[in-house]
């Protein structure tokens, strides 16, 4: 059951980094003409159509983690502490918190691409897809190296 | 104020006050309650194994607890913002609302960093 989870949690962690990734290339890094490469395409998509999708990605992947944590803390963690991996622990202590933090921020970056917006707000919106991006690409390597540290020989 | 527009002073507040109620949750401690797993049970506030004996001696758990200490501070605090007058909003940065975040991210590791240098 818990296998199941982890890996049902890395598929939608999968497809979330992949939506808000071309979020915050396509807004950080616009294309003003009509893309030819592979590249160009990337960053050519239309940003705002990815919204919903990583609300609802992220909110998702937030409840598999939270459920897979259970398992992680009860029959992971002591072994972890047992064999003094506190780094890794460390490191995926500080994605719970950046998780936790970056669900509350769903609600203002959803509304921030709802609409046509003044430049203030703008910022806002850029700010807050970068944000969420790094996190999403925090807890998901954190998240990988937790789940394969003994692979890593650390 | 139509229901958009109160939606997005809510969201815009909910945001920063849930990093800011949450920092304080993970540095005092302060759970609104404790998951033991496997007793799927859990207890108000924030408890330890001397407080409770847990089943078969498993952990107690916090972080759900933080979690919900700090939703209940930012939806008070977004409720609040709803309320505040229009004529105080150009005096109110809309950068708070990914700085504040930021910051609470950083002091996350800050408090989190004795155990990494282990």
């Amino acid at each position: 059951m818990a296998t199941a989870l982890l890996i049902l949690h890395g598929l939608v962690a999968m497809a979330l980094l992949g939506a808000i990734t071309h979020q915050a290339v396509a807004i950080w890094v616009p294309l003003p003409t009509r893309p030819e490469s592979f590249i160009g395409r990337f960053r050519a998509v239309s940003s705002d159509s990815f919204t919903n999708a990583v609300v609802v990605l992220y909110v998702l992947s937030a409840i598999l983690g939270g459920i897979v944590y259970l398992y992680f803390r009860v029959e992971i963690k002591p072994v972890l502490e047992q064999t003094e991996h506190w780094q890794t622990i460390s490191l995926f202590d500080i994605k719970e918190h950046f998780i936790a933090i970056g669900m509350a921020l769903l609600p203002a970056y959803w509304v921030s691409w709802q609409e046509i917006i003044d430049r203030e707000y703008s910022s806002s919106r850029i700010a807050l897809t970068v944000m969420l991006t790094f996190i999403v690409w925090y807890g998901f390597l954190i998240g990988h190296i937790a789940n394969n540290v003994r692979g890593f020989g650390l | 104020m139509n229901a958009s527009h109160a939606f997005r002073r809510f969201a815009f507040a909910f945001g920063p006050a849930f990093a800011v109620t949450y920092v304080s949750a993970f540095k005092q401690d302060i759970a609104m309650f404790t998951v033991y797993p496997t007793r799927l049970l859990s207890f108000k506030t924030t408890q330890y194994m001397q407080d409770v004996t847990s089943a078969n001696g498993l952990p107690a758990m916090h972080w759900y607890g933080w979690m919900a200490t700090a939703a209940l501070g930012a939806i008070i605090i977004g409720v609040f913002a709803i309320l505040i007058p229009d004529r105080w909003l150009p005096w109110i940065w809309q950068g708070w609302v990914w700085l504040i975040p930021l910051v609470a991210m950083l002091m996350c590791v800050y408090f989190t960093l004795p155990m990494l240098r282990n």
